[in-house]
């Protein structure tokens, strides 16, 4: 299945890339990305930890960082 | 190249930009039908452009410039001044930084996404950052990481750090890499330190060996495996803002420091000045104004708040901080701070020369402020007195010229620690020798002071 997404998105995305992102540059998001998730994961149930003793539930920090509309 | 098209508008087969009877039009090829096609209907551009993050448009009915190529033509709403990142403070950096993120947070909730990341498609207009590249968004592709990445790390995020952690004046990189600081290279100026910032560590320094280590690597096999999911490559983004967010420079004494308070003015002086400049301008009424050696843009601000254009130039990247923080806090929009060393000013730089303008080329302005200016370039730089008159009137159409004599504690400052050439320099030969290019409409003592003010009309046609 990994290998259909592949080819559906190399197919439809190469079309206008013409910048060059970079081998690099484009694996270390991945990783990069794969860490965030952790860190939100192991924050998020830290959290319940905490609830579980009876600690207020951390804040969300990203709900105040959302500018936009 | 097709006549008419700009020079620095050929990487991206999207579209480019063309100039025709002094209108500035940008055709958007066949090839990027569907994209312009989702930001114009997805609502993303209404978004942006009301936000004022992006740059205006409007579909014109005109003959394409390269017709086989071509889906439409639009006609972008003009930056009154093109601005280049090496010219910009740490702040104005560090906002245009910024207003890209935002905007590609804005284009993901859209389902588009920026395909680059460049500081060049970020202009001042209204004294904030506007992207005026209206062919900058692609539609997004689930699982794929951002295509602009490693752009923009080196765009914004290294010669950020290295501003604010190694040397403000290593925005000067930029001149001499015209896409972007190389990671490897500001990985190793950065202090160590910044190892310990997660930002810093993985999207500079980590990403720095990344890229060594992957080189010229195929990531074709990796692409079909990315499944980078959009809320983690929102992640990234927000983990890039909180980075940029997190780098701070505090402009410290300015070279000029206490200027005011040291010059050889008192206050009436001052005042006499103030006078002088405001109604001058009130007299030529400029389209643009360009303030030569500004400082923190006391006197430029007599014209921007004015309601005309005016562009504060100074070399010390201090005074142009103070005056850009300025700028924001009074949302004087008329007036843009830039760091420019006039003794030295911006080449023309990139492919064939022709991608960014020099500062000569930008011009001329229309009446041009050199107040208090023209004894360092004289005697500091040695500049002979008849290439000032011909550098002055190739800048601008009127000028406003501030003489300080010898006597002043200003001058004898400069010549403290040499030898005094400068026979020439002097009020006589001064009118003598900017006489022929100019006509002197007015030369006015500043108050109780020894100091001279000019009002000056260029000449036509001199050779």
């Amino acid at each position: 299945m990994f290998f259909l997404t592949g080819v559906l998105l190399s197919g439809v995305s190469d079309k206008l890339a013409y910048l060059d992102p970079g081998s690099g540059s484009f694996l270390l998001q991945l990783l990069i990305a794969a860490l965030l998730g952790a860190g939100i994961a192991l924050r998020a149930s830290w959290g319940k930890i905490k609830g579980l003793f009876g600690g207020k539930p951390a804040k969300d920090e990203d709900a105040d960082e959302d500018d936009d509309d | 190249m097709t006549k008419g098209k700009l020079p620095a508008s050929f990487r991206d087969p999207s579209g480019f930009l063309f100039t025709r009877e002094g209108v500035l039009y940008r055709q958007v090829n066949r090839e990027y039908t569907d994209e312009y096609g989702m930001l114009m209907r997805s609502g993303l551009y209404e978004k942006l452009v009301k936000a004022r993050l992006l740059v205006a448009h409007e579909e014109v009915e005109v003959q394409p410039l390269e017709p086989l190529l071509a889906f439409k033509v639009i006609r972008p709403e003009r930056a009154p001044f093109i601005s280049y990142p090496y010219e910009w403070s740490f702040s104005q950096l560090k906002d245009a930084a910024l207003t890209t993120l935002r905007i590609q947070k804005r284009a993901l909730k859209a389902g588009m996404s920026l395909k680059d990341a460049s500081a060049y498609n970020i202009q001042f207009v209204d004294g904030k950052p506007l992207l005026i590249d209206t062919l900058s968004f692609e539609t997004y592709q689930e699982g794929l990481p951002w295509v602009a990445y490693r752009q923009f790390c080196q765009h914004f995020l290294a010669p950020l750090a290295l501003m604010a952690h190694t040397d403000v004046r290593l925005s000067q990189l930029l001149r001499v890499y015209i896409d972007g600081v190389p990671l490897d290279l500001a990985s190793r100026l950065l202090p160590v330190r910044t190892r310990l910032d997660f930002g810093l560590l993985t999207h500079l320094h980590i990403h720095a060996s990344a890229q060594k280590r992957y080189a010229g690597e195929a990531i074709q096999a990796q692409k079909s495996r990315a499944g980078m999911s959009k809320g983690a490559l929102l992640s990234l983004i927000e983990n890039l803002e909180a980075t940029v967010k997190k780098l701070t420079w505090k402009p410290g004494g300015t070279e000029w420091g206490d200027y005011y308070d040291i010059t050889n003015y008192s206050e009436a002086a001052f005042a006499h000045k103030k006078e002088l400049i405001t109604s001058w301008v009130a007299h030529v009424k400029p389209r643009l104004v360009w303030d030569l050696g500004a400082n923190t843009g006391v006197f430029s601000r007599i014209a921007s708040d004015a309601g005309y254009q005016t562009v504060a130039f100074d070399i010390d990247p201090s005074a142009v901080e103070k005056n850009y923080l300025q700028v924001q806090a009074e949302k004087s929009g008329k007036l843009l701070p830039l760091v420019l060393d006039l003794t030295n000013p911006s080449p023309a730089l990139g492919w064939d020369n022709k991608e960014r303008d020099s500062f000569g080329q930008r011009g001329p302005a229309d009446m041009v402020f050199a107040l208090a200016l023209i004894h360092h370039l004289a005697i500091s730089n040695n500049v002979p007195l008849p290439e000032l008159a011909r550098f002055f009137h190739e800048t601008g159409k009127w000028l406003v010229l501030e003489f300080v004599p010898k006597s002043d504690s200003q001058v004898q400052k400069l010549l403290a620690s040499r030898e005094d050439i400068f026979p020439n320099y002097c009020r006589q030969v001064i009118e003598q020798v900017f006489s022929p290019r100019f006509i002197i409409h007015q030369a006015v003592q500043v108050g109780d002071s020894e100091r001279i003010l000019y009002l000056m009309e260029a000449r036509k046609n001199v050779v």
